[in-house]
């Protein structure tokens, strides 16, 4: 099938596609996936390389599952949040992250070089206070607030009901204000009062 | 001197503003890596099933039978006799040809086999 023609069609047309063989399917499902991946393995971990091996390894899982997928299953993206947050989970949990480790990569030639110096700090701190967090508080929190995914499609995305999530949010929060209070100041956090 | 001063956890705005800096930090997806993902995905295609494939299959039991006599190298070995006995049969050489008049050419087949002399001689020895 031409690329044109695939461009428009759903993630899980393509993916049905894919598993018959379809050369052109399997090049536009991975122009458009491997940013979300990369994208998403990138705000967990921060870390370039480690990012595009687990952006590797989730959509290799993913053509093996094609085949076998079912449409009405999950949305493919939705899979794809579940496989790469846990495979980025496992990550931190074999590198024992605690602490901010990653070699920041700034580019030199941007405008707002302070204010992306500070979001990279403060990015950095966020990630290293997550680590510490138990593993399903820290997808839960990985997953609504810096996807942006609301509660019930982490729900989704976990298997879990929505108030089990809101539960490991308020958790999860309690203990990221606790853990970063510390490094309010260098993270240029100030009170009102 | 000890200082038992604990700072102030964060506050939601103070999170949200953390949460929203690791939003921006974000890196392009290296276009050299994206090249790589789709080579790798065209490999990872599903191989479509070959028809041709399926009629060259044996059926279960002519593959136990074909394993029985060592399988498809002793079969085609037996094709091989098989095909040569034809061939000898319908236009024999010469030497073969001598050997199988001169068999026929004897009187009767207990003379040839030796059969009849010796139940002869064992009835007059009895």
């Amino acid at each position: 099938m031409a690329l044109d023609t695939c461009q428009n069609l759903e993630d899980v047309e393509l993916l049905a596609r894919f598993a018959k063989g379809d050369r052109a399917a399997a090049q536009v499902l991975t122009a458009r996936l491997a940013p979300f991946v990369f994208a998403l393995a990138f705000r967990m971990l921060g870390n370039r390389a480690e990012a595009e091996d687990i952006t590797q390894d989730s959509l290799l899982r993913l053509w093996h599952a094609a085949p076998d997928w079912q449409p009405g299953q999950a949305k493919v993206t939705t899979w794809l949040y579940r496989v790469t947050s846990n495979l980025c989970i496992d990550k931190m949990r074999k590198t024992k992250r605690h602490s901010a480790e990653a070699v920041p990569e700034l580019p030199d030639d941007r405008p707002n070089m302070e204010r992306r110096l500070q979001d990279r700090a403060r990015a950095q701190a966020l990630r290293a206070a997550l680590g510490g967090l138990p593993d399903r508080q820290k997808q839960a929190m990985t997953l609504r607030h810096l996807e942006g995914l609301s509660n019930p499609d982490v729900a989704q995305i976990m298997q879990i009901s929505v108030e089990a999530v809101e539960s490991l949010m308020s958790r999860g929060k309690r203990s990221l204000a606790h853990a970063l209070a510390p490094q309010k100041k260098a993270l240029g956090l100030y009170d009102d009062g | 001197m000890d200082n038992d001063f604990s700072p102030a956890p964060l506050n939601d705005q103070d999170l949200d503003a953390l949460f929203a800096a690791a939003q921006r930090d974000t890196l392009e997806l290296d276009p050299k890596l994206l090249a790589q993902l789709q080579t790798q995905a065209a490999a990872a295609l599903p191989q479509p099933a070959a028809p041709k494939r399926r009629r060259l299959r044996m059926s279960g039991m002519l593959s136990q039978v074909v394993a029985q006599f060592g399988g498809w190298p002793a079969g085609a070995g037996l094709a091989m006799a098989g095909a040569a006995g034809v061939v000898i049969g319908v236009s024999p050489p010469d030497a073969v040809l001598d050997v199988t008049s001169a068999y026929f050419q004897t009187e009767s087949l207990s003379e040839l086999s030796g059969i009849g002399l010796e139940a002869e001689f064992n009835w007059e020895d009895s």
